[in-house]
């Protein structure tokens, strides 16, 4: 095995250290090994290390992810999507889904694949249609500022204003959805 | 301006039609692909600045510099029936029948993941008021491959971290990161390589978390491994003034006498030369420093303002074209 740091090396030690609770097993020849603990006497390096991990779980409380979750060895289930005709073999053999309707077809079969990648199966954050909205309304209050300075611009003040409460309404209907 | 560990920020969203299968190669896919978002893009009266690229179109200078920017992606190069929206001015571009139908991808310097984001979203936005992207309410946006589903999202910061590498962090640095869902890898190089102590720092989970949770959780290790450099750099110029001043110091002497210049040799001195302008010791601006590990690479030796005269070596254009860059500063 190649050291892990200069990747030109054999490793002849595996050097595990923990940090926070967690631990982590490194691979090292002995020039890295011992560019490593001289650092180590100098800087806190390993108190910098694990400062990085609760910074990062205490944030949006991000939870370390147990590594290491063996999947028991199934046999790969006969299914073809009905839209693409990409086998679920095919896709255990290559990483690759064939269409958006492979995910309807493997349904089943792709969540404790998705489990174990991401550690959670159940989507957040941007929306197709939620972004379509906001974008239809911001678009119409684009539209009715371009009409409102033209009517500003030939002194017809009657309709800017009118425009201008329309605008205000419009803002307030996006603020009160988010 | 220039940040002392962040060279950039990038954000890619993957995005797929839902009426086409995920593989471009099949017949008709990327016509249909390229012509419905050029299409969207032009409906949406948002294509200002936007110039349409094929693949094919582009000698291989070309399409190499536009890699070696980070504009393209590598996959897309390799994409025959392939072709880019590029907004050159703000880095913006969507590329187009790479692995997914869709990489919307935008580059921001320094630490500015946000900013890159609104740029993607922006685009993003424009183009799905005239398409539907493929979308499933449970697994979000559907990818070709399922390491991508959910926010389809990749947050990055290109960090240059000589002196993590330099005391043999990175790897503790990288276990740290899968950790929490996150990578940190060599940039420049082949395999597991480091060249110029550049390394891509980018959420490997996609899923379940929202696109703002992502990029916290990125800048929170940008931050973190910044502030570890910033600390590893006094503790260099406290306890090892001499021996930093003398690696910096003949990085600077070869690269502003040396007449050949292998990319592997002008890499490891960059960085050396980088962090002596950090540590200010030598003279030299990050503005001026940042471009050269692009500067430096083959698309952009042969192609550009300056081509490369005939019968000139690449190592030999590479030196002139960095000796040239280092005395104007
Ligand atoms: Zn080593
Ligand atoms: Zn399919």
């Amino acid at each position: 095995m190649l050291c892990e740091e200069c990747n030109t090396n054999e490793a002849k030690f595996a050097v595990t250290m923990n940090i926070n609770g967690e631990t982590c097993l490194r691979h090292l020849c002995p020039d890295c090994m011992r560019a490593m603990n001289a650092s180590l006497q100098g800087g806190n390096v390993a108190g910098m290390l694990s400062a990085i991990l609760s910074a990062i779980t205490s944030r949006n409380g991000a939870t370390p992810r147990s590594s290491g979750v063996k999947q028991p060895q199934e046999p790969i289930p006969d299914i073809t999507c009905p839209k693409c005709g990409t086998t679920f073999a095919s896709f255990r053999k290559t990483g690759r889904l064939g269409c958006p309707g492979c995910y309807e077809a493997f349904r089943k079969e792709l969540q404790p694949m998705l489990q174990q990648i991401h550690g959670r199966v159940q989507h957040a954050g941007r929306r197709p249609l939620e972004s379509e909205e906001a974008q239809r309304t911001r678009s119409r209050q684009e539209e009715l500022t371009r009409l409102m300075q033209q009517a500003v611009l030939l002194e017809d003040f009657e309709t800017a204003a009118l425009l201008r409460d329309q605008i205000h309404a419009l803002a307030t209907e996006g603020g009160a959805e988010a | 301006m220039n940040h002392p560990t962040v060279l950039s920020s990038r954000i890619r969203l993957a995005r797929n039609y839902e009426d086409l299968p995920f593989d471009a190669r099949q017949p008709g896919v990327s016509e249909t692909v390229i012509s419905r978002t050029a299409n969207a893009l032009a409906l949406s009266g948002e294509d200002k600045g936007f110039r349409l690229l094929t693949v094919a179109s582009l000698d291989a200078a070309q399409r190499s510099a536009l890699a070696e920017s980070h504009l393209i992606s590598k996959d897309l190069l390799n994409s025959p029936d392939g072709a880019v929206l590029l907004r050159e001015e703000d880095a913006v571009s969507v590329m187009m029948a790479e692995e997914d139908h869709l990489r919307i991808q935008a580059i921001t310097p320094g630490l500015s993941l946000d900013e890159s984001a609104r740029r993607c979203f922006q685009v993003e936005d424009a183009l799905s008021r005239n398409v539907r992207f493929a979308f499933d309410p449970q697994l979000g946006y559907l990818t070709s491959f399922p390491t991508d589903t959910g926010t389809g999202m990749r947050a990055s910061l290109l960090m240059h971290l000589p002196m993590l590498a330099h005391h043999k962090q990175m790897g503790s640095v990288a276990q740290i990161a899968a950790k929490v869902g996150l990578t940190a890898r060599g940039f420049y190089g082949e395999g597991s390589e480091a060249l110029g102590d550049v390394f891509l720092v980018s959420n490997q989970v996609t899923l379940g978390r929202t696109e703002a949770e992502i990029i916290a959780t990125v800048t929170a290790l940008g931050e973190q491994l910044t502030g570890m450099e910033h600390d590893l750099r006094d503790h260099a110029l406290r306890e090892q003034r001499l021996a930093t001043e003398d690696r910096v110091g003949r990085a600077w002497g070869i690269l502003t006498h040396a007449r050949l210049l292998p990319l592997r040799e002008f890499y490891s001195l960059w960085s050396s030369l980088r962090l002596g302008a950090l540590l200010g010791l030598i003279p030299v601006s990050l503005d001026r420093l940042d471009r050269l590990p692009v500067e430096a690479q083959e698309g952009h030796l042969r192609g550009g303002a300056d081509p490369l005269p005939e019968g000139e070596s690449l190592d030999a254009a590479r030196s002139r074209r960095i000796r040239a860059l280092l005395k104007a500063s």
